[in-house]
Parts: C-alpha cells; structure tokens; sequence
C-alpha cells in the first residue's frame, strides 16, 4: 500500500507541476509588443550623482568569446559597478552562431536584452523597424554633441536609421588583401598590384611557381562575396550603390554585372586552394597563417585569425603584408573608397539611462584603447587609434579614415533577405552555376522585394 | 468496452463502478502528457499555421496578411523543389542500402556469432554521439587539404588520385552527407532488426531447416518473412527521419555549396532565421508536416498491418 | 580436395562463411570507429601538432588536455547541470508515457484512436521552427533562465515516440492478466503499477536510454532559455568552447570527447538493456 501511496502522490505531483506551469498557456501570441517605439527619455547625468541611486541590473551580450579579449569587457564591467554600485552588468558571452540563433528568438519574442553585438546596416535596421531599439540619438547630440564627436561620423553612420542612432561603434576596418610577402618574391613579384590586370598578373605568375594564389572560404559564402561586393565598389562607386538602394537604380544595373565578369576572369585562373567551394574562413586562414597560399582578402582581424591558426600562433609573422583591393580600369569609383565594416553594440529598447552611461564608458578612449593595444579592434573612437601597436594595423586604420566613402559589407547593409541572396548567388558563381547577368538579377529580385517595403 | 464484455461473471453495479474507474484512469494518466502535448507541440503548429499566411519578418505583431501567398511561393520555388528531391534522394539511398546494410549486419551478428555483444555495442556507438560532435569528427575527416584530411591522405597514395573536395564538391556533398547519416544512424536500424529476430521463434527455423531448407531458402522465406513487421517499421521511421533531417547537415554545409546540400529543413531554417522570413518559414514547416503527415496516412494504410506499429489513420 | 577427409571438408565449409563475416565485420568496425578514434588522437596532441596530420597517433600522447578542462569548475558545472536534466527528463518521460502508453494499450474509451494520432504529429512536425512559440510560453511562465524550463521543454518533445514505444509494448502482454488482476478486486491502476510496469522493465530501459541520450544531446532548448552560464549544459558548453578555444582544435577535440563520456558509460550499462526492451515487444514482427 505504501508504495502505491507513494506512486500516487508522485504523480497527483507531476500533474500539479504541469498544471502550474501551464497557468496561462492561451494568450502567448498577444503578447507580441506593440511596435511602437519608446520616447526616448532625456539624457541623464552620470548616476553617480543622482542620489538615490536606483538599483539597475543590465543585460549585455557580446560575442568576443577568446579568453584574453573577454577578459578585457569583463574589467570594464567590473570597474564600472565598482564605481556605481547600484548597477548590476550581467554578461552572456555567446560564441557567434549561437549568439545570432538565440538573439533571433528572443528579439522575436520581443524581449531585446539591453546591450548586445551589433553589425549595424540591415538587420538592425529590422529590429530597429519593429521598435525593438532604443533610439539614443538624445544621449548623443546632449552638451553639444559631446558623445557624438568622440566618433569618426562614417562609422556611427553604420548603426543609424533614418537619422537616428541606435547603436554605437567600437570597432572599425576595412578590407583588403593581405599577402605573404615570402611567397610573392619566390614568384619573382616586386610590388603589389595596383590594377586588376595587374593583379590578374600577379595571380598567374604565382600559379607558374607553383604557389596556389589564393587562400578562400567559400564554403562561408562572405569571404567570397568580398571579391563581388568590392569590384562592384570598384565598378560602380558610391551612386551605383546608393541608386540602387534607394530604389532610382537597380542591381541589375552594368556594374554589377560587370563586377560579375571581372571576377569570372580571376575564377577562370582557378587560384584558390583545394576544396575552396566548401571551405570555411577557420580554413581560409589557416591555409594563409601556414604559408600556404600567398594572399587573402580579408577584413582587419585577418593577422589575429591567422595567427591563431598557424601551429606557434605567429601565423607568418613578418612576411605579412598588406595592399588596397586594386583598382579596375575605367571604373567609376574612386581607388581610395573602402568596403569594410566592424562591431559595435545596439541598445534594446527597454535599456534605463544606466545602461547608456555604461556604453559611454565602454566606448571611452581609455576603454577602447585596450582592444587596440591587444590587436583584434580598431576603436573608430578619437584618440583610442594611439593603441594600435601593430603597423599593419595601423596602415589599415589609415586607409579607412582616408576612404571617401565607406561602403558597409553588402551582406549586413542590405536587408537580411537580400543580403543572404548576394551571398548565395556569388557563391554560384564561384561555383560556376549563375552567370554573372544571372547573379544581378537574383540580387535585383529580392532587392525589388525587400526595398520597396 | 472490451473489458465491460469479458468481465462475464460481474455484477451490474460492480461493472458501473469499473467504467467510472477507467474513466477516472483515462482522464488522470493522459493529462500530463496532453497537457504538455497541447502546450509545446499542437499550440506551436496552430502558431506556425496561423503564421504562414502572413509576410512576416518575425517582429513586432503579424499584419500584412497574404492569404495562400507564401504557399503558392514554395511550390513554383526551384530552390525548395531541389531540396525536396534531396530529401528524397536521401530517403531513398536510406531505404536502398542504409537499410539492407543494417539489415545484413543485424543478421550476422543477430544470433549465435560468437563476439556479437561486442559489434553490437560498437555498431550502436555513433547513435550516441551529438549531432554537432558527429560533424565535427566527419569534417576532419573531409578536409580537402591532404596534410590535414584522413581520407585524402590516404586518397593520394593510390597513383593517379587527386584530392577529392568533398563537402565542398557541389556533385559529392551529398554522397558524403550520406555516409556520415549511414554512420549515426544504421546502428539503430541494426538494433530494431535484431530485436525482430529475437522475436523469431527458433523452432520455425529449425523446421525450416529440417524440411531440407538452405541457408538462403531460410533467408528469404522463413526469417525475412517473419521480420516484416520490423522492416516495415524501420521504413517509416527512416523515411520520417530522413525528411527531418537537420544538424548534421547544417553543421557541416549549411545546405551548400550553392544549395547542393539543401534539404527541407536547412531551407526552412534558412529562410526564417538567417532571411529573417519567418511567415514564408512557417509556411514551409506546415509543408513539411503534411508531406510527412499524408505519407504516414498512406504508408500505415497501405503498407503497415494492424499489429506492427498500432497506429490507425 | 582429395586430401581432405569428409569431416575436414566440413569445418572448412562452415569455418569460411565465418571467416567472411568476420572480415566484412572489421571492416564496418574500423569505418565506425575511424572518426572516433581520430578525435581522441587529436585530444591527446598539442595546439600546434593539429595543423599538420592531425590523424597520426599521438606519440607521446599528451594529457594536458583533458588535465586543463577537468581543472576548471565550469565543466564540473556544465557536467552536473546536463546530468540534472537528463536525469529528470528521463523520469518524467518514463512517468508520463507510461501513463499515457498504458490508457492507449490497455483501456477501451470513445475517441481512443484518434487521440493516440494526434500525438503521432509530434514525429513530424520540425521543433526548429516551434523553439518562437515555446520560448514565449516559458517566458510567460517565467521559466526561463531555469533548468526546469528546459526539463519541462524537453519532455514535451519526447512524449510522440516514446508513447508509440511504451503502447506497443503495454499492448503485447496478454489481456488474461489483466483480466485476472481484475477478477483478483485489482482498479486498472493497481493492475498498471503492480503488474504491467514490473514486467514492462526492459522497454522502459530502453525507452529511458534513447531519452537520455537525446537530452543529453540537445542544444536548441538550453540555447534558448538559458543566459548564464551556471545553468549551461554540456552542448551550449562545447560550443561556447568551440569559440573559446576554436583555435586550439586538441583542446576543443578533448572537450567534445569528455563531453560525451558521460553519454557512452550510460549507454555500455544500458546496451543489454536497449535490446532486450526492443526485444521484448516493442517492435513486435
């Protein structure tokens, strides 16, 4: 009996738990917020000095999961609650596929956290859209733009929409072709190219010496897209663009077939390691960081990546070398112009003053200095330029702030949807299965679609 | 009603008092499990239908209602038809030679082989892996580059051989998927099939065998006969699992290169989380659900007998 | 062939097809077991020898690896967290299907069928797309950030197939019992407690394997309820690894491999148990 007693309670138990759980399972789908956007309350002053100081817990999500870097936004956390007791900073690190899988849900869900990685450009255009971001523009322009002009304008641009801020910077570069400056002189190459026949040169005597070209990850689609989106840039320069996006031109428009066709002629020389359809960009730097392959084009943390990937961890070290993505005959845009992007952090909309005077304190010069000085940020941040250490760094972050016009990577600047489909439709042409007019026309497709909304 | 009949030499009132029992029973042990049911599996399908008829980003409310829009999108969308037919490749190499494989190793080592225990556990290992773990050991496997890849290291020491791209093959992808599915996943067929044969009264065999039967006459009219109900059962789970199919394939291609490895629910996933398309997505899971819905109709009314598998559209 | 004598002749005629079996066998084995073994090759290597021939035994096979993760508290954490969870969900499943296999096996009521159908849909329906719909109820719940909440997630995704299991299984034992045990004065839960779950030991074995492996293996779930990190589970673990450490691929391969230790022990102590279950009716022929 007391067995049977025992199962009983068990489950008269369970049922209670589920029945508990379940209080008010029906009303789920109305409790998506209304998509308005908050009004953005007035710039506060340091909460230090508002007393009494209202005890606030802030959700930050970031995706810098390397040991030694997220050691480092874990010191300014902690100094900063040191110094404003009444703030809690509770940290999620999310290693970044995880981090953009549970970020879609609970956006979704519409429940942002307060602080979180931030591309900029389409998709945070979206939740910006959906009223899921505070607009911090107030914070920015108060005591006369203060906080504003600590930033390089192109690069907080990246995180406004229609005029209004919701994210801020902390990191900036752009791309370009890093070279293993061995292996180019064991082609007998004396100077980086300058010109895509140049280039297409350059790539057809290392071919002869018996050095694959290029290291790539097509397999991610982006790093392939790279060569795409910057001979368009090259082809088209800003108004192609800009046209395009603002729905006055289109992206079936010459250059960007033509970018097509420009990239056709290096595909054709097949300079790419084996297995390059499907390789990763862990791949792709790793062929690069062991000497493998002689030039790659990518973004600002390539060093750090190849280093990490190479066997000793110094990748290859002083043969390292860095040149401008050439320019191509003829084309509209300017060989200065720029095709790059980086990190910063959004605000969710439910985020208290507290919140933004901590960003301001992450986004100090002081602060960013310290990504710098450890190579894997280029604080876009007046004055935080003075730690970056490394001279290829430094030549990259020179180029940036030269550039005319910054485009931002197409695959973040456009809509989520359209962006995909850029990826997608060059990675066939990689493949060899799209044409480069076939390529414009999928991207023009989804662009007509999404745009027009 | 089956027990109120059999209960011959009841009285009336204790046979009342029985029906209210079960009553009571059926009630009270299928509560939590409905509950639970209702909650995480029914609701979120009513959610995803109800989804499917709007243009949604998956934001803020749902308003721009479509009507059958998205669903009349998904079936003139090549994209979703290759995924189909790799899906329906999938299925049928698993029903072509996953299957005859667990089947033929399920009967070498199903009965007397001395060390059965051993292959046995060893051939149920793979199922216990993750998914994500599963890629990972695959993908180095399949690295293109010789000095880092096991298979074409091997590769070229045969003359002639080039390295093989592998995952990054648009013509082989799928063909190296396969392979890495048949690893996780035979090992379970395996087991079902042994199970079967346990379930083959010896004595049938015997007789089989007595009556001047051959190794092979036994196979094909005594053992595989009998092992119907098993077979025809692992079919339907393998079909069902094949059009599910999600992780491994994800974790190691993300449905490329250019779509080569697309299945149903990479495009589905695709669309609604990294394409921000989430009406269109549900749409496509409502797809999948009826595709897998109307060939589980078919199959168990056609195929299944009462008895293997108990279920009854 | 002269040469041999009639018996000779047939042990050799029964000794080859053994002799074949066992050749096809290895075969399988080594296919199986070649990608198991290259990533315990690789956890037993240092940072830089895995970027060339990763596949080489690991001479001298170095346990530093496994030295520095068991070193930290945070797998300790993780460990004890997947184990919470596996556990729990494994004997709410067991509860819960039990119950409700033993009403569809057992109890004649209007409806039966078509109930039982319905949760059959939950074989079919992909869980990837429902994660929206499930996350909004934990939240209104307030369960997220909780390993209930995952537990209870959990469960709710194993109940289609482990009814089927437990139904089939409850079904085959014959109705004389149970018409026995109620003759004897026993209520159909007496009957369910006393009798039918004794004898059901082996398919709930096996049913509690194949559950507990499934949510030992699961990240969606804890990815998306669950913020920090002292609630993680061993998958959200080697992927956070993953990004961590994803450049010192030795380190990550001796994570993965601990990661699913766990997993195997249970398994080697469930394996005999898995068969009989299945044996025993589950899958009737």
């Amino acid at each position: 009996m007391r067995n049977k007693l025992f199962a009983l309670t068990c489950l008269l138990v369970v049922v209670m738990l589920m029945l508990a759980a379940c209080k008010q399972p029906t009303q789920a789908p109305a409790t998506q917020p209304p998509a308005q956007e908050k009004p953005a309350e007035q710039p506060t002053q340091a909460p230090a000095t508002q007393p009494p100081a209202k005890q606030v817990v802030v959700s930050w999500w970031h995706i810098t999961t390397q040991e030694e870097q997220k050691v480092v936004w874990q010191q300014l956390a902690d100094e900063y609650m040191a110094a404003n007791p009444n703030v809690m900073i509770e940290i999620t690190v999310l290693e970044n596929e995880a981090f953009k899988a549970k970020l879609t849900t609970v956006m979704q869900s519409g429940n942002p956290p307060d602080i979180f990685q931030s591309w900029g450009g389409g998709v945070m255009i979206e939740y910006a859209k959906a009223g899921l971001l505070q607009d911090i523009t107030p914070y920015l322009d108060a005591d006369g733009g203060a906080w504003r002009n600590t930033f390089s304008p192109g690069a907080l641009a990246v995180y406004s929409y229609n005029g209004k801020n919701y994210g801020v910077p902390w990191d900036m570069g752009m791309v370009g072709f890093w070279y293993n400056k061995a292996l180019f002189a064991q082609a007998g190459i004396e100077a980086p190219p300058k010109t895509w026949s140049e280039f297409l040169d350059v790539v057809k005597k290392l071919k002869a010496a018996g050095i694959t070209p290029i290291a790539l990850g097509a397999g991610d689609k982006w790093p392939a897209m790279f060569y795409w989106a910057y001979l368009a840039v090259r082809i088209g320069g800003k108004d192609a663009y800009l046209n395009a996006y603002n729905r006055q031109g289109s992206f079936a428009d010459a250059p960007f077939v033509e970018a097509g066709k420009k990239l056709q002629e290096l595909i054709a020389l097949e300079p790419f390691q084996e297995g390059f359809l499907g390789a990763t960009y862990g791949d792709q730097a790793t062929v690069m960081g062991n000497g493998k392959a002689a030039m790659e084009l990518m973004g600002q943390w390539a060093p750090a990546v190849q280093n990490a990937n190479s066997p000793d961890g110094k990748g290859i070290g002083e043969n390292l070398g860095w040149f401008p993505f050439p320019m191509v005959e003829g084309g509209a845009g300017d060989p200065g112009d720029a095709f790059g992007g980086g990190n910063g952090f959004a605000i969710g909309r439910d985020a208290e003053p507290e919140v933004i005077d901590f960003v301001k304190y992450l986004t100090r010069a002081e602060s960013l200095m310290r990504c710098a000085e450890g190579g894997w940020c280029i604080p876009p941040v007046k004055g935080a330029e003075v730690g970056i250490k490394d001279p290829l760094m430094k030549i990259v972050q020179e180029n940036a702030l030269k550039a005319k016009y910054l485009q931002l990577y197409y695959d973040q600047a456009l809509p989520p949807a359209t962006g995909s489909v850029v990826n997608d439709a060059v990675q066939a042409l990689f493949a060899g299965t799209m044409t480069p007019e076939q390529v414009a026309q999928a991207i023009e497709e989804s662009a007509a679609e999404e745009l027009s909304k | 009603m089956e027990i109120a009949t059999r209960q011959s030499t009841g009285i009336f009132g204790a046979r009342l008092s029985r029906r209210t029992q079960d009553a009571a029973t059926v009630v009270l042990f299928l509560l939590p499990a409905f509950i639970l049911f209702i909650i995480f599996v029914i609701y979120p399908v009513i959610q995803s239908i109800y989804y499917s008829f709007f243009s949604w980003k998956g934001f803020g409310p749902a308003e721009d209602f479509v009507g059958l829009e998205n669903y009349k999108r998904i079936l003139t969308d090549t994209a979703f038809r290759k995924a189909l037919g790799h899906g329906l490749l999938i299925i049928v190499l698993s029903l072509t030679l996953q299957l005859p494989l667990s089947l033929a190793l399920a009967l070498m080592v199903g009965r007397d082989l001395p060390g059965r225990r051993f292959f046995r556990m060893l051939f149920f290992m793979p199922y216990v892996f993750s998914e994500v773990i599963t890629a990972i050991m695959w993908m180095g496997l399949y690295n293109p580059d010789p000095d880092r890849g096991l298979l074409n290291a091997l590769l070229i020491l045969i003359p002639g051989m080039k390295p093989q791209g592998f995952l990054g093959d648009p013509k082989q992808v799928l063909g190296c998927i396969f392979v890495v599915l048949t690893w996780k996943y035979f090992g379970l067929h395996m087991l079902l099939y042994m199970a079967g044969l346990q379930n083959i009264p010896r004595e049938i065999e015997e007789a089989a065998m007595i009556d001047g039967a051959n190794s092979r006459q036994l196979l094909t009219s005594v053992t595989l006969p009998l092992l119907g109900g098993t077979i025809r059962t692992t079919i339907y789970l393998s079909v069902l699992g094949a059009l599910q199919q999600f992780g491994v394939i994800w974790v190691m291609t993300r449905g490329g290169p250019i779509n080569a490895s697309e299945v149903l629910a990479t495009y589905m996933y695709r669309y609604s989380f990294i394409r921000f398309w989430l009406g269109y997505g549900s749409a496509v899971a409502i797809v999948m659900l009826l595709i897998s819905l109307g060939f589980s109709i078919a199959y168990l009314r056609l195929i299944m007998r009462q008895q293997d598998y108990l279920g009854s559209y | 062939m002269a040469l041999l004598t009639h018996h000779q002749r047939y042990l050799l005629r029964k000794a080859i097809p053994r002799l074949i079996q066992y050749f096809l066998l290895s075969l399988f084995v080594v296919f199986i077991l070649t990608p198991i073994v290259l990533l315990v090759f690789g956890s037993l290597k240092t940072r830089g020898e895995m970027y060339s021939r990763p596949y080489t035994p690991p001479i001298p096979p170095r346990w530093e690896n496994y030295a520095r993760i068991l070193g930290t508290d945070i797998f300790w954490t993780m460990l004890l967290n997947s184990l919470v969870v596996a556990l729990v969900v494994t004997f709410l499943v067991l509860l819960i299907c039990g119950l409700a296999a033993f009403v569809f096996a057992r109890l004649n009521f209007r409806g039966r069928d078509e109930l039982f159908n319905l949760f059959t849909l939950g074989l079919m329906f992909p869980i990837t797309i429902a994660i929206l719909p499930v996350y909004l109820v934990v939240r209104q719940v307030g369960l997220t950030n909780s390993l209930q909440g995952v537990i209870i997630v959990q469960t709710a995704f194993q109940i289609s197939g482990n009814i089927m299991i437990l139904r089939n299984f409850f079904a085959s034992i014959p109705f004389e019992l149970q018409d026995a045990a109620y003759v004897d004065g026993c209520t159909a839960f007496d009957f369910f407690y006393r009798i039918l779950l004794p004898l059901a030991r082996p398919a709930l074995s096996a049913v509690a394997s194949l559950t507990l492996v499934v949510s030992w293996n699961d990240l969606l779930v804890p990815l998306v309820l669950i913020d920090k990190e002292k609630l993680w589970t061993l998958p959200l673990g080697t992927m956070q690894f993953q990004g961590q450490y994803g450049t010192d691929l030795a380190l990550v391969a001796a994570f993965v491999s601990l990661s699913a230790v766990p997993a195997l022990i249970f398994y080697l102590f469930a394996e005999r148990q898995i068969v009989s279950g299945l044996t025993a009716g589950a899958l009737k022929g």
